[in-house]
């Protein structure tokens, strides 16, 4: 599947997953490469240069002791496990990062509303026996903590979908055009980055889409059978939304309260102005979806290019004060949310 | 050519974990072979101590013990770096199996990765694919911050830090002398929570908005940290998640389904509207603006206000 974890080649690592190949290898007289690779989640092009390294790794102030482990492609062997003696090469004790790193993503997953009981259940007792394990090196784990969101009965749907390969009705809120549309949806894979999405075929547009869990106001389980084309799976850890390089383009200033656009919009750039502000230049295949954008910012910015986007909002906005003629504005007051409080 | 660093550190660590009695540096320079090239006394010296370093933070304990004659010796003992006994059955081990995945950030993606072949050669089943034992789910940890992995490791070692940082409404950052306690990601966002020195208050930091360099101080915390930092709740409120009061609108049919999710009470009102009561907390002005001509606000007053003057900016621009 898409989505390969971020593994950097850098010394630490590799000296990380030597010390645990020795110890597994020892283990494993012949060890086959391809299951050596599976077993650590490397390729075997990276397990071969692990195992081009090892022979010149040993103790040698003892006289020499190189450690003769080699490999015909297909086997590993080891020749002289006793050289690093009887007790060494033993499972070595958790580090506080290694500790931290899998304990707060397990509790993350753990705390996903829809996730299936019993995966739950694994992540808990799992994190308990880890938690045990790891000892103090547990301890700085409380220290950072991640939460998912998503709508539990929707998740359990979709999942179930998923399982069981069938079709999915759905009726979705698109906040673009501030409308519910119905669809039927072949659903391929659910991702959690923030917030939790279902990746699916979409039957009426017949392409791929990306549906937010929180967006989808009703579902059901169809009793027709799934069959999603066979597509590459991308790597959602970016932006779920990639505009497309023909898309229109959209330039908008902002001042410093509306710095937020540039957090929450990807966007092909954004230069700072003299008044702290920002000028952010980005691409939409559909300008006009972005008139909430320009209504919600008010004071704090306004929508350069096109400007028939920036009418647009302009009568908007008139179109609505309209329902408010002949009320005394009271004295406004500012509404930022200032983050530190 | 150059001895690659990991095959110097893993040499490092394996005459540390494989010897009895403490060794030498003289000792280990001469059992090492990238420590005999390593040059001048000096050299050899530095590179010692950032390798002795790099083995810590990949979890051995490493002693130094001072013999009679006063001469430094490094050992790592078995004791100490021998992983408990630990047994996950195969449920387990495909739970940590796609916690591992689950990090999207270097340091901790390879650590995650490292302590999971820690547990592999010390008997983690392998044989369950995580994907058919979870379905097709792939949970994701963002991390766009660079200033994340100097806060963490703040976090982690408990040191005090200074950096710049832009108020959400400030045209220019300012410097903030920070006791890092805890860091959170909500909806995709990184946040720290710690005690800041300047105000003398706790208080919490979007990442996204730090500017520059987090920078170590010296010194220890001077405030006590609370053994619950409530991240979350604080941001919660800013996002305005924790109405204390409710607001009565009038919503055109068929549109504003989020405000109708939200809604805690709807009425029909039969002539192309809605009225709805929803929860009204901070930033509910901001929202409702974006629904243009298809809200009303009824009241309170003060929202009432807040949206015209918003719309007002929006009509002159």
């Amino acid at each position: 599947m898409a989505g390969k974890p971020v593994r950097p080649v850098n010394a630490i690592d590799q000296t990380r997953r030597m010390l645990s190949l020795v110890t597994y290898l020892k283990e494993r007289p012949g060890a086959r490469v391809e299951d050596v690779a599976r077993a650590f989640g490397i390729s075997e092009d990276e397990l071969v240069s692990d195992l081009d390294v090892l022979p010149m790794c040993g103790t040698s102030f003892r006289g020499g002791d190189l450690l003769d482990i080699d490999t015909d492609g297909e086997r590993i062997w080891w020749h002289n496990p006793a050289a690093l003696g009887e007790e060494t090469a033993e499972p070595l004790r958790l580090a506080a990062d290694e500790a931290t790193a899998l304990l707060v993503a397990a509790r993350a997953v753990s705390t996903l509303p829809g996730l299936r009981e019993s995966d739950r259940q694994a992540l808990l007792r799992a994190n308990a026996k880890l938690e045990a394990a790891a000892g103090e090196a547990a301890g700085a784990s409380s220290r950072l903590s991640v939460t998912f969101e998503s709508e539990g009965g929707v998740f359990a749907d979709v999942d179930r979908a998923i399982s069981e390969r069938r079709r999915l009705w759905i009726r979705y809120y698109s906040p673009a055009r501030d409308e519910l549309t119905e669809r039927e949806i072949d659903p391929i894979r659910l991702v959690s980055v923030g917030h939790t999405y279902v990746e699916a075929w979409c039957r009426r547009s017949e392409a791929r889409r990306t549906f937010r869990l929180d967006r989808v106001a009703e579902i059901r389980i169809l009793d027709e059978p799934s069959a999603p084309p066979e597509i590459e799976l991308r790597d959602l850890s970016e932006a779920l939304v990639q505009p497309a390089a023909e898309d229109p383009e959209v330039v908008v200033e902002v001042g410093p309260g509306g710095r937020w656009v540039a957090e929450y919009y990807p966007h092909d750039s954004a230069d700072e102005l003299v008044d702290g502000g920002l000028r952010i230049t980005l691409r939409t295949p559909d300008p006009a979806s972005l008139r909430r954008l320009a209504l919600r910012l008010g004071r704090d910015g306004r929508i350069v290019s096109p400007p028939e986007l920036a009418d647009s909002a302009r009568r908007a906005a008139r179109e609505a004060l309209a329902a408010y003629d002949g009320v005394e504005a009271q004295e406004p007051h500012d509404g930022h949310a200032v983050l530190d409080g | 050519m150059a001895i690659a660093k990991a095959e110097r550190l893993m040499n490092l660590a394996l005459c540390l974990l494989g010897t009895r009695r403490p060794l030498s540096k003289r000792e280990l320079r001469e059992s090492i072979e990238a420590y005999l090239e390593a040059g001048s006394d000096d050299s050899f010296s530095r590179m010692f101590e950032r390798d002795k370093d790099d083995l810590r933070e990949l979890g051995l304990v490493i002693e130094t013990v001072e013999n009679l004659d006063g001469e430094v010796g490094y050992l790592a003992r078995r004791d100490s770096n021998r992983l408990p006994p630990v047994t996950l059955d195969a449920e387990e081990a495909a739970a940590l199996g796609l916690a591992a995945k689950v990090w999207q950030q270097a340091r901790l993606a390879g650590a995650a990765s490292g302590a999971l072949q820690k547990l592999r050669a010390a008997g983690l089943p392998e044989d369950v694919d995580p994907y058919e034992a979870h379905g097709a789910l792939e949970p994701r940890i963002p991390v766009h911050e660079v200033a994340f992995e100097p806060l963490m490791l703040a976090c982690r070692d408990r040191r005090p830090v200074v950096f710049d940082y832009r108020k959400a409404t400030a045209a220019h950052p300012e410097p903030r002398h920070v006791e890092p306690w805890a860091l959170e990601c909500w909806r995709g966002h990184w946040y720290l929570a710690g005690w800041d020195r300047d105000r003398g208050a706790e208080r919490v930091f979007r990442l996204s908005r730090i500017t520059g360099k987090v920078r170590s101080r010296s010194g220890r915390f001077t405030a006590e940290v609370p053994d619950v930092v409530t991240v979350r709740e604080t941001v919660a409120s800013w996002a305005g998640e924790t109405a204390d009061r409710s607001a009565l609108i009038r919503l055109r049919s068929g549109a504003g389904y989020p405000l109708r999710a939200k809604a805690t009470a709807v009425r029909e009102l039969g002539d192309g509207w809605d009225e709805l009561e929803i929860p009204y907390g901070h930033g509910l002005d901001a929202w409702l603006v974006e629904f243009g001509p298809d809200v009303v606000v009824l009241e309170p007053a003060e929202l009432r206000a807040d949206v015209v003057d918003r719309l007002r900016a929006v009509a002159k621009g």
